[in-house]
């Protein structure tokens, strides 16, 4: 079983310029976790996913461990705050975009694919590419297990 | 018979003296590039004193002082340890409560509990926790943080002054001159309040007629829950009883001819046998190694290779002829020669790390016992070395290692401090205090 078996390749997808109230959007209206950001050539550059931009609207002094858990804070607006100012920023999807998200090649194991996931990344997907780093679509942790448990035994051995 | 190692010709064919200085000077030097591992380059000018043969590996392991060592590890583990239950935070919000949100209420507050914690605790593990929480608070009153963190940073040089155990100088001075927690506290706690009373004013004067907060906002800072910051209360428990036998220990240690490190030691041990107690011994195993990993390595290793390195430039009689040359500027008067320690620890301080300066300071110190009458003479001017290089530290944002973490923190938080803007109020209050602690010098003691 190859990973370009089992990844989802209808991949909705942003440009390096989009504005980031509109990946936002996409992000909400779609119900996605996360957007690859690809240039004019089809190549893979970076990605959005819900939680590096929950990471950009949290105070710094969170996300640097300085204060790693709140329990005794009020929401004081602040998320708001920053959220708004993100969207409003003018700022583009390359400025926010995570430059190295996890990749994998289309011709990887299963076994390959869930290493990648569970030992690089902090989300749960992985993005599966050529060797030009053309994007050829996105596998998530449920693909994994759905493929696991819709596979005969006679499949699995040969993984 | 062995040869004295100061009439040694070392490698190279320089006289050993030449090379005490010369790796003395450059190591210092370096270090103020700030462009290495300050332990790693200490450990290396130590290691060069021995391999270019001004010390044996005998004599550079004898000039370690393992009582500043082991009070520093001991004191780094307890915090460690007593800082997972959230009891600094929940200080920090009370105290905030406490005033009602009122901006310089709150400045106020914060700045008497790190002043308060830098006593007992290191200074950079003092803002450390309380920094973040400044600004959570600053970010809820939606208010600038800066008079808040400069307030924090003078307060916590402020407080390290006050006792044995804050700052590392004084544990250093300490140990080497012979002087207990309790003759700290005698003689160095007394200034502290008036000096942080006068600086405070000062700050209003500067920053806070102009903090002001909405009744939004200070309602949003009642909100919080301090009782929520409190993760384990068994282990607050345990942390609360082993802190305050260390603190006993430490006022009654010299009566009993025991050193503050054996206190310190003894404290961390047993916080870490009793912080997993109940666990099983991979659990406890791992938790010793969250403790261990927490301490800060680079602080110890560097006093290390810091005593070994001025051990080599005094074996070589180096520190004797600065002691020399100080005692002839000041023509061996006594009230001038604490004048001049006083200030230019000071200076001195402001813009270097006032570790080095002090531990090359000791020994000069010690070698003026002959002209002054005694160890016991010597006294004042250890107080004005401990007041002029703790206090010195608040001149700059680089005179203290918690100065620049609490920057770090404040350009993290997108308010980057300026090192002038910080300068032009900082040096002159550092000055302010030193004139303070000299005239209570002065009238105390000359």
């Amino acid at each position: 079983m190859f990973a370009s078996k089992i990844m989802t390749t209808e991949v909705i997808t942003c440009r390096p310029d989009q504005p980031v109230r509109e990946v936002v959007d996409l992000l909400v209206a779609k119900h996605l976790r996360v957007i690859p950001v690809v240039d004019d050539n089809g190549k893979l550059v970076g990605s959005i996913n819900t939680l590096s931009i929950l990471n950009r609207i949290v105070p710094e002094y969170i996300v640097t461990g300085d204060l790693k858990s709140v329990p005794f804070a009020p929401d004081i607006g602040l998320l708001r705050k920053h959220f708004k100012a993100l969207e409003d920023g003018g700022k583009q999807a390359c400025d926010i975009m995570e430059r190295n998200p996890t990749k994998v090649h289309e011709h990887e194991s299963l076994l390959s694919v869930t290493a990648a996931l569970i030992t690089y990344d902090r989300f749960e997907y992985v993005l599966v590419v050529d060797h030009d780093d053309t994007l050829l679509g996105v596998i998530s942790s449920g693909d994994i297990l759905r493929a696991l448990y819709a596979a005969s035994p006679s499949d699995i051995e040969r993984v | 018979m062995a040869v004295p190692a100061h009439s040694a010709t070392a490698i190279f064919g320089l006289p050993s003296v030449w090379l005490a200085v010369t790796i003395l000077l450059a190591v210092y030097a370096v270090i103020m590039v700030e462009k290495f591992n300050r332990a790693v380059l200490s450990l290396l000018g130590a290691c060069i004193m021995v391999l270019s043969g001004v010390l044996t590996q005998e004599q550079a392991i004898h000039g370690i002082d393992f009582n500043t060592i082991g009070l520093l590890t001991g004191m780094m583990v307890i915090v460690a340890i007593s800082q997972k239950t959230g009891m600094f935070q929940y200080v920090a919000i009370r105290s905030a409560k406490a005033v009602k949100g009122e901006p310089w209420g709150v400045l106020t507050m914060l700045s008497v509990v790190t002043a308060i914690f830098s006593a007992f605790l290191d200074n950079v593990t003092t803002v450390l926790l309380i920094a973040p929480v400044t600004l959570l608070i600053t970010d809820a009153l939606n208010i600038k943080p800066y008079p808040f963190l400069f307030s924090e940073i003078l307060a916590s040089n402020m407080g390290g002054t006050a006792t044995l155990i804050g700052d590392p100088p004084n544990i250093m001075i300490g140990s080497q001159a012979g002087l207990s927690f309790y003759d700290f506290l005698v003689n160095l706690a007394p200034i502290i309040p008036v000096i942080f009373v006068v600086t405070m004013g000062c700050i209003w004067l500067i920053f806070g007629r102009q903090l002001h907060a909405t009744d939004e906002a200070r309602e949003l800072i009642m909100e919080f829950n301090e009782h929520e910051a409190l993760k384990d209360i068994p282990l607050l428990k345990k942390s609360l009883l082993v802190l305050g036998l260390v603190l006993i220990g430490f006022t009654c240690a010299h009566g009993l001819g025991l050193e503050p490190a054996t206190i310190a030691m003894f404290g961390a041990a047993l916080l870490l046998l009793l912080q997993s107690w109940e666990h099983d011994l991979e659990s406890k195993n791992h938790d010793f190694e969250g403790v261990m990993a927490e301490v800060e390595w680079t602080t110890i290793l560097f006093f290390v290779g810091l005593f070994i390195i001025v051990t080599g430039a005094e074996h070589t009689g180096v520190i004797k002829l600065l002691a020399a040359e100080l005692l002839e500027l000041t023509a061996g008067d006594f009230d001038n020669t604490v004048a001049a320690v006083l200030w230019t620890s000071a200076l001195a301080s402001a813009l270097i790390d006032n570790i080095p300066f002090v531990a090359t300071m000791i020994p000069m110190i010690e070698d003026m016992a002959p002209t002054f009458g005694g160890e016991e003479a010597l006294r004042p001017l250890w107080w004005a070395l401990a007041l002029g290089a703790c206090l010195g530290g608040n001149g700059s944002l680089i005179g203290a290692s918690a100065n620049l973490i609490v920057a770090g923190f404040s350009q993290r938080a997108g308010h980057p401090i300026a090192f002038l803007t910080f300068m032009k109020h900082a040096f002159l209050l550092m000055v302010l205090s030193i004139v303070i602690s000299h005239l209570y010098i002065a009238i105390r003691y000359l």
